[in-house]
């Protein structure tokens, strides 16, 4: 189905209330109508009896109405209530049909039938026998007055049916809203998991959605599961090529070679093309690329270790380190630990007595100051360092690799990187990355 | 030197080993972690080349129990396996150093010498220096101050044998156990030629004999 829910609820649910409503009325009127008709026509029976016994037999033994012993409304003209007595062809007519001409043929018992002065009249006839003589006795009485209040009670109730049908729409309506509310948390999960900050979606939910909820989780886990997996293959890969890469690059040692030098170098760069960019790629498939929710990262557990590795790889220099002794931070330790070991790396290249690691945070970010005492880097020369892949200087291979690594993560982390002059006298790079 | 590598990559071992010869060392080759386990514990290995990927039990898996059985031989880890915590495992493992692959050849050598000689309580120098005597272990001779003294391959190995344990009795069979392979058996008398022959080029004070107990270098001491 396209369009709106809720519209589509509302509308088939109006429709349905209106028209179980007219049927219902409808229904209602024609019972009491009915009923009502009934009920006169038991009246109207009981007064053709009292008045058969209104004739009398009169001086030549005819049969003739005695009008002394009528109800007052049989006297006064269109009262609404009207006999017409027929004693062997011989008629008597109340004194309150007074000219009105009684239609012809005469209706049956139960019709309605058009009157005087607008009225509409129900009406009862019975044949009686009395001594030889043949007694028909029609009775009218005007039902005008009850269908006057059935048109009122009809309007009435319209008016109170449209005023329920406004008040159970909105009621309706806003039922609808409610309960189409968990679609909407639901929606606002869908965006927390495409920006990394939820992995799942919530299953306490009612249970019409429940099975969307279970299939789009089992669809994310296959996901992430075909992620896991792909990911698995480029670092498998990544890592089965370094093997014949270190086979080609012992290879390029024999000494059969040292008679085409130029043949070994172009091979050997492009061996070194090769190995950066697994390198590359081994890095992005590594990159967990998700926001880790605890705190990870403890520094002065992980550090202290990456500082001595240091230590051993530029042995020549000193490593300085400042940071709170309790810092721990909401990172993946490869990712930080990668990005640690590239910058302190290269800085180490560098530097000529000394490098500095400094952390520090406040309630948003991550700050990493490194700097060392080297050369440091011209303005100019910077920005094309910052140029992924770009190398400083061909002869410190792993230097543009190291930084371009570094990007990669820093860009996955949604942080900003910066190159200025050290205090030192070297580089110094600045990193900023947001911890929520 | 006796160096035991654990590479499952014949072609890689093969051109390892191919080069480690050349530079004077004795080498044996394993494939598998649980073989590395038993031999690399039970033989007298100076040094040890591991991979990391290895079919059987993973080389950290190995060096950890080498570890933790009290095995204290050099371990150069030579893995695939490059990022920056990757490595700190390794080192955390009990590695003594950790090259990436691919690498240079030469960075190897460089590696497997300063890690010999650092083993051997000679320092961070690049060079191996002692008693007044320098090994050039590229050019695989000896430097006597001014002049330089060619070596033969078997001389040179004995030499840097000798030079990495300055003031230490050596044996016969001690010196034999380092410097062949497990698969070579030297004749009983090579040893004794081989230090005949040093002793001719560097001076016959500089390797003593001590009867029933072996060698002792002593340099070139003035």
């Amino acid at each position: 189905m396209t369009g709106s829910i809720a519209r589509f609820l509302l509308l088939r649910l109006v429709l349905m209330l209106v028209v179980a409503g007219l049927v219902l009325s409808q229904l209602g009127i024609y019972w009491l109508d009915h009923s009502l008709r009934q009920y006169n026509r038991e009246q109207l029976q009981q007064q053709s009896q009292s008045l058969l016994f209104s004739l009398i037999r009169d001086e030549n033994n005819e049969l003739v109405v005695n009008e002394r012993h009528h109800d007052a409304q049989f006297l006064q003209p269109f009262s609404g209530h009207y006999f017409i007595i027929a004693v062997d062809g011989e008629e008597f007519r109340s004194r309150s049909l007074w000219d009105f001409v009684w239609p012809d043929p005469p209706p049956a018992t139960g019709e309605l039938f058009a009157g005087p002065n607008r009225q509409q009249l129900l009406i009862y006839r019975t044949r009686y026998q009395m001594d030889n003589s043949q007694i028909e006795v029609t009775v009218a009485e005007d039902y005008q007055p009850v269908l006057e209040r059935f048109y009122r009670l009809r309007n009435h109730g319209l008016v109170g049916g449209l005023l329920t049908l406004v008040l159970i729409g909105l009621w309706q309506w806003r039922l609808i809203v409610r309960a189409l509310r968990p679609l909407e948390q639901t929606r606002q999960q869908l965006l927390e998991l495409e920006r990394g900050e939820r992995r799942r979606l919530d299953e306490s939910v009612a249970d019409e959605l429940l099975p969307l909820v279970r299939q789009s989780n089992q669809l994310l886990s296959h996901i992430e599961e075909q992620l896991k997996r792909s990911r698995n293959a480029a670092g498998n890969l990544g890592h089965a090529l370094k093997t014949p890469l270190a086979i080609l690059t012992t290879l390029l040692e024999r000494p059969e070679l040292t008679t085409a030098p130029e043949l070994k170098r172009a091979l050997k760069q492009q061996l070194q093309l090769i190995e950066q960019r697994i390198g590359r790629e081994l890095n992005r498939a590594r990159m967990a690329g998700e926001q880790a929710a605890s705190l990870k990262f403890v520094c002065s557990e992980e550090i202290p270790a990456l500082l001595e590795l240091m230590q051993q790889i530029h042995p020549q220099l000193a490593f300085h380190y400042h940071a709170d002794a309790q810092l721990r931070l909401p990172f993946d330790r490869d990712d930080l630990l990668e990005l640690l070991g590239n910058l302190l790396d290269n800085a180490g290249k560098w530097a000529t007595t000394q490098v500095q690691l400094e952390l520090h945070t406040d309630a948003r970010h991550l700050y990493i100051h490194i700097q060392d005492d080297g050369p440091g880097i011209a303005p100019a020369q910077r920005q094309l360092l910052m140029q992924r892949g770009q190398r400083a200087d061909e002869h410190s291979p792993g230097h543009g690799l190291g930084l371009a690594i570094v990007q990669d993560i820093v860009h996955a982390l949604h942080g900003q990187l910066e190159l200025r002059d050290s205090e030192l006298g070297g580089l110094q790079v600045d990193l900023r990355l947001p911890l929520a | 030197m006796r160096l035991l590598l654990v590479e499952d990559s014949i072609a890689l071992a093969d051109e390892l080993a191919a080069s480690l010869k050349r530079q004077g060392y004795a080498l044996d080759w394993l494939a598998d972690g649980r073989d590395a386990l038993v031999q690399g514990a039970t033989e007298p290995y100076d040094l040890i080349i591991l991979d990391l990927g290895l079919p059987g039990l993973s080389g950290l898996d190995v060096l950890r129990q080498w570890r933790a059985d009290g095995l204290t031989t050099p371990v150069l880890i030579l893995t695939a396996r490059t990022s920056w915590s990757e490595r700190i495992d390794g080192l955390k493992a009990g590695a003594d150093d950790y090259l990436g692959k691919p690498f240079h050849p030469e960075e190897l050598q460089l590696r497997i010498q300063a890690l010999l000689r650092r083993s051997h309580g000679q320092g961070n120098t690049n060079q191996l220096q002692v008693k007044g005597l320098i090994l050039d272990e590229n050019r695989q001779c000896a430097v006597l101050g001014e002049c330089t003294v060619e070596l033969t391959a078997a001389e040179f190995a004995l030499l840097r044998y000798f030079m990495l344990h300055p003031g230490q009795i050596l044996s016969k069979g001690r010196l034999q156990e380092h410097l062949y392979d497990g698969e070579t058996e030297p004749d009983s008398n090579v040893v004794e030629v081989h230090v005949s022959h040093l002793r001719r080029k560097l001076g016959r004070d500089c390797i003593e004999t001590r009867r029933g107990q072996g060698y002792l270098f002593c340099g070139r001491t003035p």
